[in-house]
């Protein structure tokens, strides 16, 4: 079942801020560590205003993610008290109540969840009423969780949680009849995830026993019959098959499941049950030598057991007060772990295989050995991404020198550039020209928008137009031949003013453009010139910052990761301790069923003798 | 002794059936965490870490790529039901400048919304070209290939380019689009 995803709700229609879909980018694919870098990034650089409440949704729950819950909490609270869209109020509800849940603040949760008064989306819908079933549960209000369970239309990948957790909740109401109704139906499910086969095989075992338990020990075999034989939950169905045939005095039937279970690992607590179960059921099928071999058996095997587990418990001990970070098995589980992932992923079936780590499975199911593993986990993977920068300062101090050096070459360079370019000399050029073209639209002048090729011919018009002999009386076909060309010039120029002007206008225009673009650089060059220098000292300021810094935090990390791994070891050590006291308890109690197997055979060998008849041999 | 050890064994399924039934309620998301005091100062000391971790990342970005120069090519996807992105060159002013091959895993994510920042490098102000070109597959599952271009003009500041595939209904064919952001 794919667990809730803060992108779920924080998933716009459509993306407005290209950095705020950069980051569902990164979280879609549970690059959770980035996507909450280039988020809180994103947010410094104000890249993501468009999106600005779903983007805070999204970081408290990337920060509820990352186990920040304190962080979580004060982000949805501050949501909470903004006039915010109702469908962003009701996620951020939703959230809250979810990191009060994950605290343990069962009645705080739900307080939370009751102020949802929408839909949620899809995702969050479906995980709501488990969240608040859960809760009810949590404070044992069982029938308000089976009335919130019962008859919930759910998405498939939550509905056999669902049933289960009802069932449950049924069977401790003592409702057995109804909590086997919905046990059955998960116990009888046909799972593709491998997960969700773990959870048929948890119902299938939960209800076995509770038939067991209520003496119904025909109806228990069956159902534990279908837990699979390999899987996790299969040491404990073999051993409920036994006792329901045991409780059925069929004996003989009893042994085929705890003899297939006495060779398997130890550590198991059914396999520990198995190894007195097997010798109790010869005994009861009167295979008296049988029974005590099996007795002396177990023994020997509980035997060389708690030897083990007192090395293992010494070794854990001794490495602590050497100093050593958290001995043997804290670190066969850190050393085989997958730094890159960022988080802590460990799989059973992906354990280490040593003699050390047999005892990681008894470790691993306690969930504050998770949770401090998680600790470990995640602070050994910020001291990674730590160590990384604090090598990067060094090539950031290259870049700022190198920066620095091609400033100071191409400085003089640049200023002279810039003293050479004259842009408000340029300016006073246009501006003249604008003026010019303003007084001949002004006067309607054609000629004043005339080529080079017509105001030659022009200016030799007038020329002659100011020659004496054109006035001569004998001039009159020149005159009329002037004042022809005079006036196809006029009209030429006049046909064309419009067009003329009306290009002069544009190319002043194109030149407005190019002064404008020349200012700006000229502004941006001076500015570069001038802050350069003080941009690369805020860097080199920047950078001879952070080292300390860094410096500082790997130590308060070593210091943490260093308690978290004091705490494990102490969590292990105790574990151990509580599985060896089992151990040395079943193997008090073997020691007594032999002793009694023995002590019947020698009243029986001492009665024996008195029957004998006068004459026997024997 | 039998009697005996009957019970003990009928106390163990007891007391498997109590583990099995009073423990929390199954849930495959993350388990129920306490506040406790040394958890508190973890939570205090990591956000301290992301924090400086955060201030890093501004600082190298700002170093390498700064805002005047600065330019970023994104990659989104709309619906996706007539194109299946493989990969997708990147050439600016006819130099490659990256070519990316997508998984199925970012194919998915850009499928649920998540744009992918393809390319971050620096570019001089003034007139530049872009062209994208995309390759997957198309409709009927045939080899795809499909180029973008865009001339931009790049100013002072920051410029960031969108690299958009969406579905065409009309044609039943996909659309490439180049977008200039602010």
């Amino acid at each position: 079942m794919a667990p809730a995803r803060a992108g779920d709700v924080a998933a716009p229609a459509a993306i407005r801020d290209l950095y705020y879909g950069e980051t569902l980018f990164q979280f879609y694919q549970d690059k959770h560590f980035d996507a909450l870098t280039h988020l809180l990034a994103a947010r410094a650089e104000g890249r993501v205003s468009h999106h600005e409440a779903e983007s805070e949704l999204l970081l408290g729950g990337l920060y509820l993610h990352y186990g920040q819950h304190v962080r979580a909490e004060e982000i949805f609270n501050r949501l909470l008290t903004q006039d915010v869209a109702p469908p962003v109020r009701d996620r951020a509800w939703f959230y809250l109540g979810k990191v009060r849940y994950q605290r343990g603040l069962h009645a705080e949760a739900l307080a939370s969840f009751a102020r949802i008064s929408g839909a949620l989306p899809e995702t969050l819908e479906a995980e709501l009423p488990m969240l608040k079933a859960q809760s009810l549960m949590a404070l044992e209000r069982f029938n308000a969780a089976a009335v919130l369970l019962d008859g919930w239309e759910g998405p498939d990948g939550w509905l056999p949680y669902a049933r289960y957790n009802l069932g449950v909740a049924l069977v401790r109401l003592n409702r057995l009849e109804d909590g086997a109704r919905q046990l059955d139906r998960v116990g009888r499910s046909s799972p593709a995830s491998a997960e969700l086969l773990d959870l048929r095989d948890k119902a299938n075992l939960a209800l076995g026993y509770a038939y067991l338990q209520q003496a119904q020990d025909g109806l228990a075999r069956p159902v534990l019959e279908r837990v699979r034989l390999q899987g996790p939950f299969a040491n404990k169905a073999l051993l409920g098959v036994g006792w329901a045939d045991a409780a059925t005095r069929d004996f003989q039937g009893a042994l085929t499941p705890w003899l297939e279970l006495k060779d398997r690992d130890l550590l198991d607590s059914a396999v520990q049950e198995s190894l007195l179960a097997v010798p109790y059921a010869y005994a009861q099928l009167e295979a008296h030598g049988s029974a005590a071999e099996g007795y002396q058996s177990a023994l020997t095997a509980f035997d060389t057991e708690i030897s083990k587990l007192d090395g293992a418990i010494a070794r854990a001990a001794t490495s602590g007060q050497s100093g050593s970070q958290g001995g043997g098995l804290i670190n066969a589980l850190l050393n085989t772990d997958d730094t890159a992932i960022g988080r802590w992923y460990w799989e059973l079936d992906q354990l280490p295989d040593s003699n050390e780590a047999r005892y990681l499975y008894l470790l691993v199911a306690d969930h504050r050995f998770q949770e401090g593993l998680r600790n470990v986990r995640d602070l050994t993977a910020l001291s990674g991404h730590l160590q990384e920068w604090q090598d990067k300062l060094s090539a950031f101090d290259d870049i700022v020198a190198t920066q620095r050096g091609a400033y100071q070459q191409r400085e003089p360079r640049f200023t002279s550039g810039l003293n050479r370019a004259d842009v408000p000399g340029l300016q006073a050029r246009r501006d003249a020209l604008a003026a010019r073209l303003d007084a001949i639209e002004s006067t309607r002048n054609p000629a004043g928008l005339a080529s080079a090729e017509e105001l030659d011919r022009w200016q030799r018009l007038a020329a002659l137009s100011a020659d004496p002999g054109l006035a001569a009386p004998e001039a009159g076909d020149l005159r009329d031949r002037h004042r022809l060309l005079r006036g196809v010039l006029l009209w030429d120029l006049d046909r064309d003013y419009r067009y003329r002007l009306w290009v002069e206008r544009r190319n002043l225009r194109e030149i407005d453009a190019l002064l404008a673009r020349a200012t700006r650089g000229q502004a941006g060059a001076t500015a570069a010139r001038r802050d350069t220098p003080a941009e690369l000292d805020a860097f080199a300021a920047r950078i001879a910052d952070v080292g300390p810094r860094i410096a500082r935090l790997q130590q308060l990390i070593a210091r943490e990761s260093g308690q978290q791994e004091q705490r494990l070891q102490a969590l292990a050590i105790d574990t151990l301790r509580d599985q060896r006291d089992r151990l040395a308890t079943y193997r008090v109690q073997a020691q007594f069923a032999l002793a009694t197997i023995y002590d019947r055979a020698a009243t029986a060998a001492r009665v024996t003798p008195e029957r004998r008849q006068p004459g026997d041999s024997r | 002794m039998p009697t005996q050890h009957l019970k003990s064994c009928r106390l163990f399924v007891a007391m498997l059936i109590v583990g099995l039934l009073s423990s929390s309620p199954l849930q495959a998301d993350e388990p129920t965490v306490a506040a406790t005091g040394i958890d508190g100062e973890v939570q205090v000391l990591k956000d301290e870490v992301l924090d400086l971790n955060r201030e890093l990342f501004l600082l190298e970005e700002e170093l390498l790529f700064p805002a005047n120069t600065q330019v970023a090519v994104f990659v989104s996807m709309d619906v996706g039901d007539f194109f299946d992105l493989d990969s997708v060159q990147l050439r600016i002013d006819d130099k490659p400048v990256s070519n990316y091959l997508y998984t199925e895993r970012e194919v998915a994510a850009l499928l649920r919304g998540g744009v992918h920042r393809l390319y971050l490098g620096n570019l001089k102000t003034g007139e530049h070209e872009l062209t994208a070109v995309f390759t997957g597959q198309g409709p009927h599952t045939r080899d795809y290939r499909r180029g973008a271009t865009l001339k931009v003009e790049k100013g002072i500041g920051a410029k960031f380019v969108e690299l958009r595939i969406s579905d065409r209904e009309s044609k039943q064919q996909p659309e490439f689009l180049v977008k200039e952001w602010e």
